[in-house]
């Protein structure tokens, strides 16, 4: 396990919470850099429409050298701090990073429980509101399912029922701005 | 019985509450922050292994944040 101390967490609490227009900010760096990568965890339901809080945004980032290459970039272009130590994480694809400390916070999942390859997940994704690359809610569940700690344990009825719910209504993902339709 | 379908009406409820928001709001009251202890102490955190993972959390993080399996 490699680690870095925080030295000023606390005077970024403010800063990085994870919203609509951060997301936007996330995709448009993440487009222009190319990085093949799609939101997952809790985080990804939510983009479903699924009524529940979290408080960072998981990805799961194609796991390849040239992919590691291209987030390096594009978080570089967000503003994360990058050291030699983790572009070289980043670049070896290591199964799970954690960044705190920037514009948000990111748990990059370069090879979640539950889901076998990157390409077969990206396959089931949607692009939610034409510009969110999004896993599956099925393999959001299966992810949870595999993981199995207590929190997605408790989670997973109700993630199941808002799968079905949407089913149900013949709906893939909740109207992502019903105002307008 | 009946309270597994009580708790699926409410469910429901909530669910077509979301649906009357648009994607902009529901993030806005779904990412919230709370500063979890240890977790959130280092700025950076790196596992070769999930499995690794679930092992560094088993050890070091209080139970109540629910990262144990």
């Amino acid at each position: 396990m490699v680690s870095k101390k925080s030295t000023s967490v606390f005077g970024l609490l403010a800063m990085n919470k994870f919203s609509y227009e951060q997301g936007e900010l996330l995709a448009e760096a993440f487009n222009r850099w190319h990085v093949e990568y799609l939101f997952i965890g809790k985080s990804g339901a939510i983009f479903y429409g699924f009524p529940e809080t979290t408080q960072d945004a998981d990805i799961f980032p194609a796991k390849n050298p040239a992919n590691g290459q291209k987030l390096i970039s594009a978080l570089r272009e967000l503003g994360y701090n990058l050291t030699p130590e983790i572009e070289q994480d980043l670049i070896a694809g290591k199964d799970f990073v954690q960044l705190r400390g920037g514009l948000f916070d990111l748990d990059l999942v370069f090879a979640p429980d539950g889901i076998e390859t990157f390409a077969e997940a990206q396959s089931r994704s949607l692009l939610i509101d034409g510009k969110f690359p999004v896993a599956s809610l099925d393999d959001i569940i299966a992810s949870k399912r595999a993981a199995n700690r207590q929190k997605d344990r408790e989670s997973l009825p109700r993630l199941e029922a808002f799968r079905d719910y949407l089913r149900s209504r013949n709906l893939i993902a909740l109207p992502t701005n019903p105002s307008k339709s | 019985m009946n309270s597994e379908f009580n708790q699926r009406q409410e469910w429901e409820r909530e669910f077509d509450a979301a649906a009357r928001r648009s994607l902009r709001e529901r993030m806005r009251f779904s990412f919230i922050y709370t500063y979890k202890p240890v977790l959130d102490d280092e700025t950076y955190r790196s596992f070769d292994t999930m499995e690794e993972y679930r092992e560094w959390c088993r050890k070091n993080l209080p139970a109540y944040l629910g990262y144990w399996r």
